[in-house]
């Protein structure tokens, strides 16, 4: 039993050393705003809007791919406007603004 | 020759998804567009070839001294998960197009049975080590074979003439049916 235990650990540990090194090397700069923007999505990650969870929906409202907070079925109405507020003012990385609606 | 042999079984004989019927979900999400198929293909050989060789070594340096082989399916996953995890890091760095081509079917490469089946395939069938790493190219590259042709033949339908109630994923079923046809088809020649 132990040794099952110890053993699945070691093995665990060492991939995830692994993992954890390569995430160094292969690090993606992502722009902050997807962030921010999951940040005040519900995280429901239901599917709803269409895209493949909630991440999917926030770099979709980054780039501009959709253009209305309203396509999450989940978001309250001030959350909507919260963000809608946020990606209307907070530029990009390339100094662009996003226009979306709530 | 032996191992040739073993390769074409595994590959086109024995082929994992006309005839096993394993990895079907892939063979259905990836496959409307014939170059995201083969990228589909490619990020599975890689994953179910360096899986086999490490839960194969996993197993019979590891869990088998200790006598606690009844670890073998937690820690195939755990094998498995990790190297997905890292599939899906590498493509997010140099391609992100592929990245977001292939969407939620990268991470599900985890649960391709494929991957699975062929790590318990390699300990239950007593291959050895040359054996199981012939099997963990053998049965991925039969199914990006498959992915590819079956993209092609969708892509093809896409522009064909389809009676309005078998459009979309109706015939596509049809054609993998008619596609596991000729496979058995080959069992017959080899
Ligand atoms: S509908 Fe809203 S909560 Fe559901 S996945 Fe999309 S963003 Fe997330």
């Amino acid at each position: 039993m132990i040794q099952a235990v110890l053993s699945l650990a070691i093995i665990g540990g060492i991939l995830g050393a692994i993992l954890g090194i390569s995430d160094m090397y292969l690090k993606v700069e992502n722009d902050p705003r997807v962030d921010q923007v999951m940040g005040m999505l519900p995280n429901a990650n239901c599917g709803g809007c269409g895209f493949p969870g909630c991440a999917g929906f926030a770099s979709a409202l980054v780039e501009g791919e959709v253009s209305k907070v309203g396509t999450c079925v989940v978001c309250s109405a001030d959350k909507k406007t919260e963000i809608a507020e946020y990606l209307n003012s907070t530029p990009g990385p390339d100094g662009t603004t996003v226009k979306v609606t709530a | 020759m032996e191992l040739f042999g073993l390769f074409i079984s595994l590959a086109l004989v024995n082929n994992v998804v006309l005839n096993r019927f394993l990895a079907v979900c892939p063979l259905l999400g990836v496959s409307k567009n014939s170059k995201n198929a083969l990228n589909m293909g490619y990020a599975v050989t890689f994953v179910i070839f360096i899986a086999s060789i490490i839960t194969y070594l996993l197993y019979h340096q590891v869990l088998k001294p200790l006598k606690i082989t009844y670890m073998d399916l937690i820690t195939f996953i755990l094998v498995i998960a990790s190297l997905v995890q890292f599939v899906e890091m590498f493509l997010k760095k140099t391609s992100p197009e592929i990245y977001k081509a292939m969407g939620v079917y990268l991470p599900l490469i985890t649960t391709n049975c494929a991957v699975l089946g062929v790590a318990l395939d390699n300990i239950s069938s007593k291959y050895n080590f040359v054996e199981a790493m012939v099997a963990g190219l053998a049965v991925p590259i039969g199914f990006t074979l498959v992915i590819y042709i079956f993209a092609t033949i969708r892509e093809r339908l896409e522009i064909a003439d389809v009676p309005a109630a078998f459009k979309g994923a109706p015939i596509a079923l049809i054609t993998a049916g008619i596609m596991a046809f000729a496979m058995a088809g080959i069992a017959g020649i080899v």
